[in-house]
């Protein structure tokens, strides 16, 4: 390695980072995973209201009241609540563009969870529209949110905005 | 029982993608130096030093005030380094305030900066995590679904975002701090690339490497300074919890109650008529409407109508966003804190090229998080 | 300078025990039960308190915004005035006092999380300094600590035997504290026994990697009757930062521990940190402890108690270490600290430290009575 000193005064420094992180996932959490190798997905119910939270969660966060401990198992179908269209494509997955992402509220849970709209045209997707889960097949799913490939509609008609309004 | 406490001094950096010829340190540096020549200070006159910033991960350096602390002048002097999200330049400077109202500090210098060319700002914000489900469309697509709510609910037409996005621009080209300030028109907005439906890309907020300063001071010291200062008539910074069943992202909770004990502690009644000006946080086209709104200028579902008859432009009734906003200058810790400056230098009456004519009330506004954390403030020309 | 100060308490404190590594719960939910626990001791609901502040980092968190999931177990609804500080939650607690000398608010909670065990603090930590000169020569915490130290033991003539008593000491304080990690007693035969970490400090002399969750209420007079038997009244605080640059200062010295002391004590009307019963140092090492007694100006042996928990020695649970010294005050001073009470404890100094080599320093006063004399 040279022993002279730079001819350009040093602009930049490169440094790479490497950081090792091991995380908890928390049993609440891990439940969940390990639930939807089995394609069934839980929730927490809180022991004040009795709304179900999913993912599962230890408090509720609206009541502020602990969730009961026995997780809820929930339908894998919902309805569309909001949405919109992508057109960036998604590192380390195939999807066809444009695709569309989605907030779905799962029949019986209070809010909605995040999730991908195919087998159907983007501009066919409507908030509303009742969906179920399409889940990796079996043998390849591992106890990871990826488990739910995505929803597709079901056909049935859309659900009535009352219905939904409280769970954006 | 309150004790008064005003602005006596801003500053902020010409913003840009990448200002590879500073350090962090001199960033920061380029800020303060700017906002103590405002003030008529110097370093030994601040009592103490309230920072602010974004993720570390997006210069990698943990806690960098720590580094910084001699840079910033806080040398043997209290330091305290505040992280709110998106809205914590906002924060940083109402917590400036506070230790200045809380009458143990007379001058407090605050800072909030990132420098976020230094590292890869897309990992930095949504790196993937185990057992957490990916955000697979990006920020934006975080928000596009409730901005495609907004147009649900109010019926709103399409160019709509557009033209906050061409006027934007328009108004950064007044403002030599200002990171994007091409103007540009609605046909440029329409050609660029669609992201995540409705949001084009040129309907997007920036990635900005900048720095903002302010000195807060007591009514005594701001008396004793050389130029007219801005008045602090209220502040308020909440925060609300994330997955509560039936939370609007439209129209969010924190952000009305938040502007509510701004208005009230300020005495505004009708912010319409008696706001002036107003910087507030919109780093896609459409937040501006929703905003105006959640705000409470004007009814649910007129806020597009506001933009549409163009009544928020530069010198019409209540221009918003005269520097250009986040739209065209986002360093994410600072973007925050230079809402809150731009409202107070509209009031100072130096706002330069963009400055409101007889702007003597000004609203400065930040939100942060999943539409969770808002901090604002209202200043005014008389004390 | 100012119109005489408003009393203020600190009524409740919770903390989990402290453990190497909680395998069942992430940080926000370790900090659910704390929240809930600070509040019942207080006799109170969420609605009740004004003002929520925490103190974490995203560093120690391995992710961006980390700190966010804490609202969702801290009551955050209705939407609540909020602060976050990327720092130790004792700074959070020094926001809020603050908070309360406004005016604005009669009550707040204050909260520490993170959990420690997920990332390596010896590669984390070293991200704290500057990235220009001192970050890429690799220094951990136990070594730019290791160069204090042995700069510290020139000027002084401490020796290693030294620190091993203070070491002992604190874990044979540790030993009584059932919130501590470390709980077994040891002879300072034993730990200087001990093999080097980095000269001049032995593995024994240093702290476990740990984590807890923290939360802290504090209340103004008028309130603060209401919510504890015995509140422990805050004298006096201040806090100072240093230069980071760990050649550009005396490292034997804390320069910022001396003036956030000096600042404190007058506000407090203490006359000498020896007037105090208690202090409890967030000293990571025996010579944080003798450097920090300097500064403070108490003796290096004797005087009040020192570290009665057990100090960081006995448990380190970053970001909430320095709000733990503040409630091991609390619970000195308020009759709650069990078998480790100190007895006729009225008076209290409390201590918290964040950056290399004690580059910031954060000090209270407390006391039982509401003023003191």
């Amino acid at each position: 390695m040279s022993a002279e000193p730079p001819k350009e005064p040093v602009k930049y420094v490169e440094t790479t980072l490497r950081l090792p992180y091991h995380y908890v996932a928390g049993d609440w959490r891990a439940t969940y995973l390990r639930a939807l190798k089995d394609k069934r997905i839980l929730g927490s119910r809180c022991t004040k209201t009795g709304k179900v939270i999913v993912p599962p969660v230890v408090a509720s966060p609206e009541s502020f009241a602990p969730c009961d401990p026995e997780l809820v198992e929930l339908p894998a179908r919902g309805v569309v609540t909001t949405f919109c269209i992508v057109n960036i494509p998604v590192i380390g997955r195939s999807i066809e563009l444009p695709y569309v992402a989605a907030s779905v509220a799962l029949d019986g849970a209070a809010i909605s969870m995040y999730a991908l709209i195919q087998e159907c045209r983007p501009e066919e997707v409507r908030m509303g529209m009742r969906v179920e889960a399409v889940w990796k097949p079996d043998g390849e799913r591992t106890g990871s949110h990826e488990d739910i490939l995505y929803f597709r509609p079901t056909g049935e008609p859309d659900a009535p905005l009352a219905s939904f309004i409280d769970r954006l | 029982m309150k004790r008064a406490v005003a602005v006596v001094g801003v500053g902020q950096t010409h913003h840009a993608s990448r200002r590879a010829e500073v350090s962090i340190a001199g960033l920061v540096r380029e800020a303060i130096d700017r906002a103590l020549l405002d003030a008529g200070l110097e370093h030994r006159d601040i009592d103490a030093v309230v920072l602010g910033k974004a993720p570390d991960m997006l210069e990698g350096v943990m806690q960098p005030e720590q580094f910084l602390a001699g840079a910033v002048g806080a040398h043997l002097k209290p330091l305290i380094r505040v992280h709110t999200a998106g809205s914590v330049g906002a924060s940083t400077a109402l917590a400036a305030v506070t230790h200045v109202a809380s009458g143990l500090y007379e001058r407090v210098l605050t800072v909030a900066f990132e420098k976020q060319s230094e590292g890869n700002a897309m990992w930095a914000l949504s790196p993937t995590l185990p057992f957490t489900p990916p955000l697979v469309a990006g920020a934006g697509g975080f928000f596009a679904p409730y901005i495609r709510a907004y147009i649900a609910r109010t019926g709103a037409p399409p160019h709509i975002g557009p033209m906050i996005a061409v006027n934007a621009r328009a108004n950064a080209a007044r403002n030599e701090y200002a990171h994007l300030r091409e103007p540009m028109t609605i046909e440029d907005v329409l050609n660029s690339p669609m992201l995540w439906d409705p949001i084009r890309y040129l309907e997007t907020c920036p990635s900005s490497d900048g720095a903002c300063a302010m000195v807060i001071a007591s009514e005594e010291a701001a008396r004793r300074g050389p130029r007219r200062p801005a008045w602090v008539k209220g502040g308020a910074s909440y925060a609300e919890a994330m997955w509560v069943p039936g939370r609007d992202q439209v129209n969010p909770k924190a952000g009305r109650l938040c502007a509510k004990a701004v208005y009230d502690q300020a005495g505004i009644r009708d912010p319409w008529k008696e706001i002036d000006t107003a910087e507030i946080y919109v780093p896609f086209s459409w937040f501006e409407a929703m905003w105006l709104e959640n705000l409470g200028f004007c009814d649910l579902g007129e806020g597009w109508k506001i933009v549409d008859r163009g009544e928020q432009r530069f010198g019409a009734h209540l221009p918003i966003n005269p520097s250009g906003g986040v739209l065209c200058t986002n360093p994410i810790g600072a973007s925050g804190m230079l809402r809150l400056a731009e409202a107070a230098l509209q009031v100072m009456g130096r706002a330069g090229a963009h400055q409101v004519d007889g702007a003597r009330t000004a609203l400065g506004h930040a939100y942060g998080g999943g539409a969770q954390y808002f901090a604002m403030w209202v200043v005014g020309s008389e004390r | 300078m100012t119109a005489r100060l408003r009393d203020v308490a600190i009524v409740g404190f919770a903390q989990l025990p402290v453990v190497a590594r909680d395998e069942h719960r992430m940080a926000a939910e370790m900090l659910y039960p704390v929240v809930r626990e600070a509040l019942a001791q207080c006799g109170v609901e969420r609605d009740d308190i004004d003002y929520q502040v925490a103190g974490s980092t995203d560093y120690m968190d391995g992710r961006p915004f980390g700190f966010v999931m804490a609202l969702d177990v801290m009551g955050s609804w209705p939407p609540r005035q909020d602060l976050h500080l990327e720092m130790d939650a004792a700074f959070g607690a020094h926001y809020a006092w603050l908070r309360m000398q406004t005016g604005e608010i009669d009550t707040a909670l204050v909260v520490g999380h993170g959990k420690t065990s997920e990332g390596e603090p010896a590669r984390v930590l070293n991200l704290q300094l500057d990235p220009y000169y001192q970050a890429p020569l690799g220094l951990d915490p136990v070594s730019t600590a290791a160069l204090q130290a042995s700069a510290f033991m020139a000027r002084t003539g401490t020796t290693d035997g030294d620190l091993a008593e203070i070491a002992a000491r604190s874990r044979e304080a540790g030993a009584r504290n059932p919130d501590a990690q470390v709980r077994t007693p040891a002879s300072a035969e034993e730990l200087r026994r001990t093999p080097w970490a980095v000269e001049p400090l032995r593995e024994g002399y240093l702290p476990p990697v740990g984590e807890t969750a923290t939360c802290l209420v504090l209340a103004a007079a008028g309130r603060a009757e209401r919510l504890c038997d015995r509140p422990v009244w805050i004298h006096g605080v201040d806090q100072r930062v240093e230069l980071q640059t760990l050649g550009a200062r005396d490292l034997t010295r804390s320069a910022s521990a001396r003036l956030a002391a000096e600042r404190a004590f007058q506000m407090a009307g203490l006359a000498a940190a020896s007037d105090v019963d208690v202090v409890e140092l967030a000293a990571a090492t025996p010579v944080e402890e003798l450097i920090l007694r300097e500064a403070l100006g108490l003796p290096r042996r004797g005087g009040p108690v020192v570290n009665p928990s057990g100090g960081p020695l006995c448990a380190n649970p970053l970001m909430s270490t320095g709000a733990i010294r503040l409630g091991e005050c609390f619970r000195q001073l308020a009759g709650r600290a069990g078998a480790r009470a100190v007895p006729g404890a009225r008076r209290a100094i409390a201590h918290a430290t964040q950056g290399h080599c004690l580059q910031q320093n954060l000090v209270w006063v407390l006391g039982t009575e509401r003023r003191w004399a």
